[in-house]
């Protein structure tokens, strides 16, 4: 199953690299911004080393940097850039951009607080507040799972032509080391097509991209950009069964964890996740009948699945290590949507546990757990550290 | 002595676009892609360039042209560079084609890395010395006591040197051309071409609108603008080679601030001050051409 | 949302724009059209001067003798002794100097008889005979205009050889007989029948009338006019077309030391030039003031060069004779400014009086036509015959012009005169007579272009250069041509100053100057370009550019 694999010991940043590097994009425009460096460094390492072959582009900022990866990747090469926090937010513009122009660009995205006040600490709100902006959102809950999402993330991408941005948080899953299994190149190839989009910026064809259009073609283009995004259900699915039969590691789109007779199930992201394992673990050797759904692609938001993970389910725990000043925790908020109306649909408590980026231990979820198993859930998340 | 100019041209252009009668910008576009020939990519930010550029589904160039955000030309040119040279291609060129406000203002972040970095593409700067497609709001770019709508008085600081500032990047090629003299224009675009790294133009482009002109008036103008000294036609190569093409002829400057609707507010010290300023350019240009 | 229309893309181009009509945008055309320069409106023979010019500046010098001759069959003749309006007229003149056409048309000229160029023959051969009375350089003209249009002509010349004032009048010093025998052979070679020694007579009207189908007069004026103050009787006074025709034919008169001419025109300081080349000190006196002198510039300068002193503003009052000299007691004068146009009434200033001496007087004070007889037969008024603007005479099928009519008296008028006869009479003969002028080129618009018109950004100031001149003391030693004509060099770069005023050179600028390249080149045009009609604006840059008003704009009603 897994011949001429390479396990080693790496932090999740370089874990991403040596993803990146078996993806082999052609364009790489980077920005340093703590604590995405590591991914950056590590592959200008690799590019100096002469393990890969790629362009390298020091951009000026990360607005720069995205606008680069558009038209790169307009032009037909395969692309990827880094960023985190300041550097996403002052992408912003371009991301929109990008997913407008069916860009099929990957970008990891370490979640850092965002400013003011400044702060380098893990928290989710600054990809998430890049929701709306069309592109294919994936959280990863260890580093092993960063590097296979980059390349899932490929696969999906260039199949619905959108842009696609995974993440994993700050420190917790970044610097963490961990040992992680590397793919064989071979495989990796197999998996992933060559880039050769239909439309490009060539002159061969001649076509061009940008005018200014009518309020109809607006109205189409839209549209069709909405159904690529909902189409991403079925085929992120599918690239993640073709990757556990390569590699036999997949993660499905959402993940149930001992979720059989549970009285209560956490929903959560990122590595929260891997702190909600032990917890469950603890939980239920206590007998306490609690299970665990992650939800790992945001975007497009799993409706489907989280509504038929959570029929019958008497009660669901959010933790959102993020956080929206109106509307509390974006998970929380989204679940809601997603389950409004079920029949026989759960209560949902939806706390703040971890925004800023602080320490969020299993004893911490674990008591949140009993408190929500015997309280009345509020419409608005609330605030438990 | 030839009767006219002479000047190569291949069918990249085409008719049918929406510039204003007599636009400067897209007499400009003519000669720039038409001298560039369909091997090449463009990329334009929010001007009047992109209304030139066509209406969906339609192109004016036959030539594959992305339009940008106003800040990022540079940028995106750069990516197109870069996957170009990824794809092994070493000859579609690759060419902006900026407004003043996306060269000078916002756009001059991108430009000065992509300078730096000495990326492979043609910048040219379409200069129309304001933001005229949003109805002429001033730039960095607008001459000192020139009427925009933003600067009704009249504008109180100094057009920026943009050509001596591209030029202390010590990019390989920096020139300043106008439309009323196509054929140096058509040149340098040819020289440009031949080129690697970043190569700058700076095209000064009369508004017909927004500087109050007759629609007939735009390469008359420009030439006044060149031999009144306001914008003589010069060379920089490497920063540091200066060759002049064009210079002053001692025209008075109110020869061609007559001519504009947007000069119009000015008095006679006004004038005489901004004669004062050209011909201390024109002094400090020569100055650096000597050495 | 409608779902029914086809649905354009909404990113990706898929076309170009040259489908869209922009030209529903313009209220205005640009329209190519031969407009009037003004040398060719001031030219005697209608000659297209920028035409001409811009064939000699690209060295297709044949043609550009072709269009020359089309006009005028003596370039070489009019090239030195014209009296050039055009230069007058020409537009780079308030730039850095007028054009030197002159110049120029002798370099051409010149070229043709050295090449041998022969004028092209007649492509039909008409049956009607037309006679010319005269053949000085009017009936010349005419008789070559009829010859092209292949009908038979037969010239009456007076004297022994043809020419008129072109072999009897002007001194070889400005028109070497060379060069006029080259021009006139190359004439003759067409064909003419020439009757020299034969004299007609207006009796002899009614017999050729018979005979010919039509009669052009072109007598001339070679009737000296007299002064009271000089006998005619007395052997030391000549007239002074008299005495150039003797010098002319070989037959100089013997001029004693001091020789006072009379007359302030071209003929009189021709008459001082020939007496300096025989030997003698010259006075001359006019009754006009310097400034006023008839006399063209370049002539005064001369003869003041070689040494004529020149008197204006001068009158005798009588004449005191005796054995050796004769003394002319004078009086100084200013002229009537209110005496009608061509009559000179001298004030006398009292007090001014002083005498001169001479050993001979040579008068040049006008001429006039001799008409005897005539005026039985046609329309004669003030000693000239009548004529429309077609140049027919009251008696149908008779025409006449040149000197005997009231033109102006120039060589080059006489020519212009000679040739629109023709056309007149062609016309006569061809369809009922009509009173209608022969029509320009009906291509070109009537207006003239102006200096504002010009765009002078294409033209660098570049000096006019004029033909060099002999040195004084060898100019006097003998006849020789005191003018040396351009060198190629020079006919290049004095060519390349024409801004070639309302006609096209392709140069292009309108083309190259279109943001929305309107203008096409289609050289199976007469106008070189063709606007558009899809895509032309309006904006008018091409007319700005053209720097010579060949392209004008044109309001567009009921589009």
């Amino acid at each position: 199953m897994n011949k001429n694999n390479n396990r080693i010991l790496v932090n999740g940043n370089h874990a991403v690299a040596y993803g990146v590097r078996l993806a082999q994009p052609k364009v790489v425009p980077i920005y340093p911004i703590t604590p995405q460096t590591p991914i950056v460094e590590k592959i200008s390492e690799f590019q100096a080393a002469g393990e890969m072959v790629v362009e390298l582009m020091t951009a000026e900022s990360e607005h720069s940097a995205m606008a680069a990866c558009i038209t790169a990747s307009l032009t037909g090469v395969r692309v990827f850039t880094a960023t985190a926090s300041q550097g996403l937010m002052l992408m912003h513009e371009m991301l929109h951009y990008a997913s407008g122009a069916r860009a099929p660009i990957v970008m990891f995205n370490v979640n850092r607080t965002i400013g003011s006040p400044w702060g380098f600490w893990p928290d989710q709100t600054d990809s998430l507040a890049q929701r709306d902006t069309g592109w294919i959102q994936y959280y990863c809950e260890h580093g092993q799972e960063s590097l296979d999402t980059v390349l899932q993330a490929y696969r999906v991408a260039e199949k619905v032509m959108l842009p696609a941005m995974v993440m994993h948080e700050a420190f917790y899953v970044s610097h963490a080391l961990d040992i992680v299994e590397v793919p064989a190149q071979e495989m990796v190839d197999q998996y992933l097509p060559d880039f050769n989009p239909l439309h490009r910026l060539d002159p061969e064809i001649g076509e061009s991209w940008g005018n200014t259009v009518n309020q109809e073609m607006f109205y189409r283009h839209r549209r069709d950009l909405g159904l690529a995004m909902e189409s991403v259900i079925n085929v992120a699915q599918e690239a993640d069964l073709e990757w556990r039969e390569l590699t036999g590691r997949g993660y499905g789109i959402i993940e149930e964890y001992c979720c059989e007779g549970a009285e209560l199930v956490i929903a959560t992201m990122g590595s929260m996740v891997g702190t909600a394992r032990d917890a469950v673990d603890n939980l239920r050797k206590e007998g306490v009948p609690v299970g665990l759904i992650k939800v790992k692609l945001f975007r497009p938001f799993p409706f489907e699945a989280v509504r038929q993970a959570l029929r019958g389910v008497p009660k669901v725990m959010v933790l959102d290590r993020n956080f929206a000043p109106g509307t509390g925790g974006f998970l929380h908020q989204e679940l809601k949507a997603a389950l409004y109306g079920l029949e026989r649909g759960p209560a949902i408590h939806g706390y703040l546990t971890g925004v800023g980026g602080t320490n969020i231990s299993p004893t911490n979820i674990a008591a949140l757990v009993r408190e929500a198993m015997s309280t009345q859930p509020v419409t608005s998340s609330v605030w438990k550290g | 002595m030839k009767m006219g100019y002479q000047i190569n041209e291949e069918k990249v252009f085409n008719s049918g676009h929406a510039a204003c009668p007599g636009c400067s910008e897209a007499l400009a576009m003519r000669y720039i892609v038409n001298t560039l020939g369909p091997d090449t990519i463009g990329v334009v930010p929010p001007s009047c360039i992109a209304i030139i550029s066509g209406p969906q589904p339609l192109s004016s160039m036959r030539m594959p042209v992305y339009q940008t955000t106003l800040e990022a030309s540079a940028a995106s040119a750069t990516g197109i560079a870069r996957a170009l040279k990824a794809k092994g291609n070493d000859h579609t060129k690759v060419v902006v084609m900026a407004g003043d406000g996306g060269t000078y203002d916002i756009g001059f972040q991108s430009l000065s890395s992509a300078a730096e970095r000495n990326e492979d593409f043609i910048y040219v700067c379409l200069d129309n010395e304001g933001y005229m497609n949003t109805g002429s709001q001033k730039s960095s770019a607008t001459p000192y006591l020139a009427y925009t709508a933003s600067t009704p008085a009249g504008k109180q600081t100094p057009k920026k040197n943009l050509a001596e500032i591209m030029a202390a990047h010590r990019i390989p090629y920096m020139a300043t051309a106008t439309t009323g003299y196509p054929e140096d224009l058509a040149r340098k675009v040819a020289k440009a071409k031949e080129m690697k790294g970043l190569r700058f133009i700076l095209v000064l482009a009369p508004c017909l609108d927004g500087w109050g002109l007759a629609d007939n008036a735009g390469p008359k103008v420009s030439r006044l603008a060149v031999e009144s000294g306001v914008f003589p036609l010069y060379e920089i190569e490497n920063g540091e080679r200066y060759t002049l093409n064009y210079g002053s002829k001692g025209t008075p400057v109110s020869q061609y601030l007559a001519l504009q609707k947007r000069y119009r507010h000015l008095n006679q010290a006004q004038i005489e001050e901004i004669q004062r300023e050209v011909d201390l350019e024109w002094q400090r240009l020569q100055r650096k051409l000597a050495t | 949302m409608k779902e029914t229309f086809k649905e354009v893309p909404s990113i990706w181009t898929t076309g170009w724009t040259d489908i869209l009509n922009t030209g529903t945008w313009r209220s205005a055309i640009p329209f190519y059209q031969k407009r009037l320069a003004p040398c060719h409106c001031a030219c005697p023979v209608d000659g297209e001067i920028p035409t001409w010019i811009m064939l000699a500046r690209k060295q297709h010098y044949r043609e550009a003798w072709s269009s020359l001759v089309d006009n005028n069959p003596f370039p070489a003749v009019t090239g030195r002794i014209c009296h050039h309006p055009c230069e007058g007229a020409c537009n780079r003149r308030e730039y850095d100097g007028a054009v030197a056409v002159n110049a120029l048309e002798q370099f051409v000229g010149d070229l043709a008889l050295s090449e041998g160029w022969a004028l092209p023959q007649p492509t039909v051969a008409l049956d009607q005979k037309i006679a010319v009375i005269g053949g000085g350089p009017a009936g010349l003209s005419c008789a070559y205009q009829l010859k092209r249009l292949g009908y038979k002509v037969t010239i009456f010349e007076t004297r022994p050889e043809l020419g008129g004032v072109l072999r009897y009048g002007i001194p070889s010093y400005r028109l070497a007989k060379e060069t006029w025998d080259g021009e006139l052979r190359r004439l003759e070679a067409l064909g003419i029948e020439v009757k020299l020694n034969h004299s007609v007579k207006a009796s002899d009207l009614s017999g050729l009338e018979k005979e010919y189908s039509a009669v052009f007069l072109a007598l001339g004026a070679q009737s000296s006019k007299t002064l009271p103050q000089f006998s005619v009787d007395n052997l030391r006074v000549f007239n002074g077309l008299d005495f150039l025709e003797k010098v002319n034919r070989g037959e100089a008169p013997p001029l004693g030391q001091d020789v006072v001419v009379i007359g302030g025109g071209s003929v009189a300081l021709d008459v001082a030039g020939t007496a300096r080349r025989l030997g003698s000190q010259v006075k001359v006196l006019a009754l006009e003031a310097r400034e006023s002198l008839p006399a063209q510039p370049d002539e005064l300068t001369e003869s003041l060069e070689e040494g004529v002193e020149i008197l204006a503003g001068v009158m005798v009052q009588n004449v005191g004779i005796s054995f050796e000299t004769l003394s002319l007691h004078c009086i100084r004068v200013t002229l009537d400014e209110n005496s009608p146009a061509g009559v000179l009434r001298p004030i006398p200033l009292s007090g001014t009086e002083f005498s001169v001496s001479a050993t001979n007087v040579i008068l040049a004070v006008g001429q006039d036509a001799e008409l005897t007889g005539w005026d039985s037969v046609i329309n004669v008024g003030q000693s000239l015959v009548r004529v429309d603007a077609n140049l027919a005479t009251n008696r149908p099928g008779i025409f006449a012009g040149g000197d005997v009519t009231p033109a102006e008296r120039f060589v080059s008028t006489a020519i212009g005169q000679g040739k629109k006869a023709a056309q007149s009479i062609d016309k006569y003969l061809k369809k009922p007579y009509s009173k209608g002028i022969s029509s320009k080129d009906t291509q070109t618009s009537q207006d003239v272009v102006a200096y504002q018109e010009i765009n002078m950004f294409y033209f660098p100031e570049q000096n006019r250069e004029e033909k060099g001149t002999v040195a004084v003391e060898e100019r006097l030693k003998n006849f020789a041509e005191l003018k040396i004509g351009f060198s190629p060099q020079q006919t290049q770069t004095q060519s390349e100053r024409c801004f070639s005023c309302g006609n096209c050179v392709e140069c292009d600028n309108c083309f190259y100057f279109c943001p929305d390249m309107a203008v096409v080149k289609d050289s199976s045009l007469t106008e070189h370009y063709r606007i558009l009609d899809q895509f032309c604006k309006g904006c008018g840059s091409c007319v700005q550019e053209c720097p010579r008003g060949a392209v004008v704009l044109k309001e567009e009603t009921g589009r």
